[in-house]
């Protein structure tokens, strides 16, 4: 009785399993339909000529700039939360800010790009007005990512500094951030990574169809891939395999990023006896 | 001479009167051990020589220690070079995760005590001082964490010594080791002794009358008892000490 009990449950565990497996496989079948149309030359011939080299640096851009911005804002922002307020009332509104902002929906976060920076601050449909969108969408990740980070670091190192006579930020930057640094690179990646696809945030803000060549400043608008198939699909009813082709280069660059940031973490997980 | 000698201590966490009013003189190059059962304020007291219970939040200090006369709960005191004068090793070793020579080069560097290659020499001299060069100087920038845990504190002890100290503070720095290790470290302590004033907090009795030249027995707080080592544990005065010192608690 107790053996059929066990059967009947693990195969009622086995089915949300297997609806991720089915899911898995139904994404790799349907971008599949697009590897026909993938050449190597196509990641380097200009969209002009039937390529899609804007697209890919477009979106690489794009990332880059948003991390960029949002890398030294949420660190400091961590470390200040961390290492510096006490767990009163500010420290509290703040934390509850972050959260609040991880949920915003990001067509909600796009239009409040559109009508700040782009409208108010004048940035226009550009590359510097979607950096500061995806920011947004960025920071709560890098910020919750690096508090984790900071948090793993045995206080003992801190205590060992101070003891010597360091100043509390000397002790922060020359031992606590460098031992939490590599924590802080796999958070910001995986934050990368996550934002790679966001079409909702750059649509308003930063993305046109078609650039005559890469944006020269951040002032002017840019190429992307998730926008150009968000394009394709809705307002051009395209559905061709071409469509399916750029969904795989889109999808492969959000896994390498997610990979890359893995790959980072198992290394320095064996380098770092105090994380196990 | 009377290197620390603290007048009137109390300090409290949050509304835990952890010291009550502990009166104390501390003879220059000498070891001088503070005993007592687990929470009775014997960590407390040592950190309370280089002012690193500020750094636990909610702490409360009142009354005075003072370092060759000097109050060091002045307001004008300094307090990154009060740490440096008065070094300090913990219970758990804690290098740095750094290189060995990185790791006892550390304060060296944050004082700007010297450079280049006079940094070397003075991790030599610290590393040999500890008793540790001739186990270290051809891996000098292998991690610090590959080396054994008495290994580990020697270094620290090394590290607090590389920064010119005058006073070292020990936090029960052999309760993590095995008794080989435990044995080098006591050796090292007597030997410190010849040089810089060492306080030493155990819960080990036996240690304390190894190593120790003065012994203060704290319990709930208080100083019960305070006197040349010998004399604490041959003639103690108090009933409590007596009965510590012979396993009766603790």
């Amino acid at each position: 009785m107790n053996h059929l009990k066990e059967k009947i449950f693990f195969a009622i565990l086995g089915i949300p399993v297997l609806i991720c497996l089915a899911a898995i496989l139904w994404i790799i079948l349907i971008l599949s339909t697009g590897i026909s149309t993938l050449r190597w030359e196509l990641l380097t011939t200009s969209v002009l000529q039937g390529g899609i080299f804007e697209m890919v640096i477009g979106t690489l851009y794009l990332l880059i700039g948003a991390v960029g911005v949002a890398t030294p804002i949420g660190v400091l922002a961590a470390i200040y939360l961390v290492e510096y307020s006490s767990k009163g009332r500010f420290a509290r509104i703040i934390d509850q800010a972050l959260n609040n902002m991880a949920g915003v929906p990001s067509i909600v976060v796009g239009l409040f790009g559109y009508t700040f920076f782009s409208r108010l601050l004048g940035l226009g449909i550009s590359m510097a007005a979607g950096w500061l969108t995806l920011m947004l969408m960025i920071l709560p990740i890098i910020v919750r990512g690096t508090e984790e980070a900071l948090k793993m670091i045995p206080s003992s190192f801190k205590e060992a500094a101070l003891a010597l006579g360091a100043s509390r930020w000397r002790a922060i930057h020359s031992v606590v951030l460098p031992a939490a640094a590599p924590g802080i690179i796999t958070n910001i990646l995986l934050g990368m990574a996550r934002v790679a696809g966001e079409t909702a945030a750059i649509l308003f803000t930063s993305c046109v169809l078609v650039t005559r060549g890469l944006p020269k400043s951040p002032l002017e608008p840019v190429m992307a891939l998730a926008f150009n198939l968000f394009v394709k699909i809705t307002v051009l009813g395209e559905s061709s395999e071409r469509v399916f082709g750029i969904a795989i280069v889109l999808f492969l660059i959000v896994v390498s990023i997610a990979a890359a940031a893995i790959v980072l973490r198992i290394y320095y997980r064996r380098k770092q006896p105090w994380l196990r | 001479m009377v290197k620390v000698e603290i007048r009137n201590l109390n300090v409290w966490f949050k509304t835990n009167h952890v010291l009550r009013n502990i009166n104390l003189k501390v003879k220059e190059n000498s070891v001088t051990a503070i005993m007592g059962p687990s929470g009775c304020g014997k960590s407390t007291l040592l950190r309370a020589i280089n002012r690193m219970n500020e750094i636990i939040e909610g702490c409360r200090t009142e009354g005075e220690v003072l370092i060759d006369n000097q109050n060091i709960y002045d307001k004008n005191t300094n307090v990154y070079e009060l740490r440096r004068r008065v070094g300090m090793v913990f219970q758990k070793p804690n290098p740095l995760p750094k290189s060995i020579f990185e790791n006892v080069a550390y304060g060296v560097k944050i004082h700007r005590m010297t450079s280049g290659s006079k940094i070397a020499d003075i991790v030599k001299r610290s590393l040999e001082e500890a008793a540790l060069w001739d186990e270290v100087k051809d891996r000098l920038n292998d991690s610090a964490l590959t080396l054994s845990g008495g290994q580990q504190q020697r270094l620290c002890i090394a590290r607090a010594l590389a920064v010119n100290p005058e006073i070292i503070l020990l936090d029960e720095p052999c309760s993590a080791l095995d008794p080989i290790a435990t044995a080098k470290i006591e050796m090292l302590i007597r030997k410190l002794s010849e040089k810089y004033t060492v306080i030493i907090v155990t819960h080990n009795v036996q240690q304390a009358a190894r190593v120790s030249d003065y012994a203060a027995f704290l319990y709930l707080g208080e100083l019960i008892e305070y006197g040349p080592t010998r004399q604490i544990f041959e003639n103690p005065r108090n009933e409590l000490t007596e009965k510590y010192i012979t396993g009766g608690f603790g």
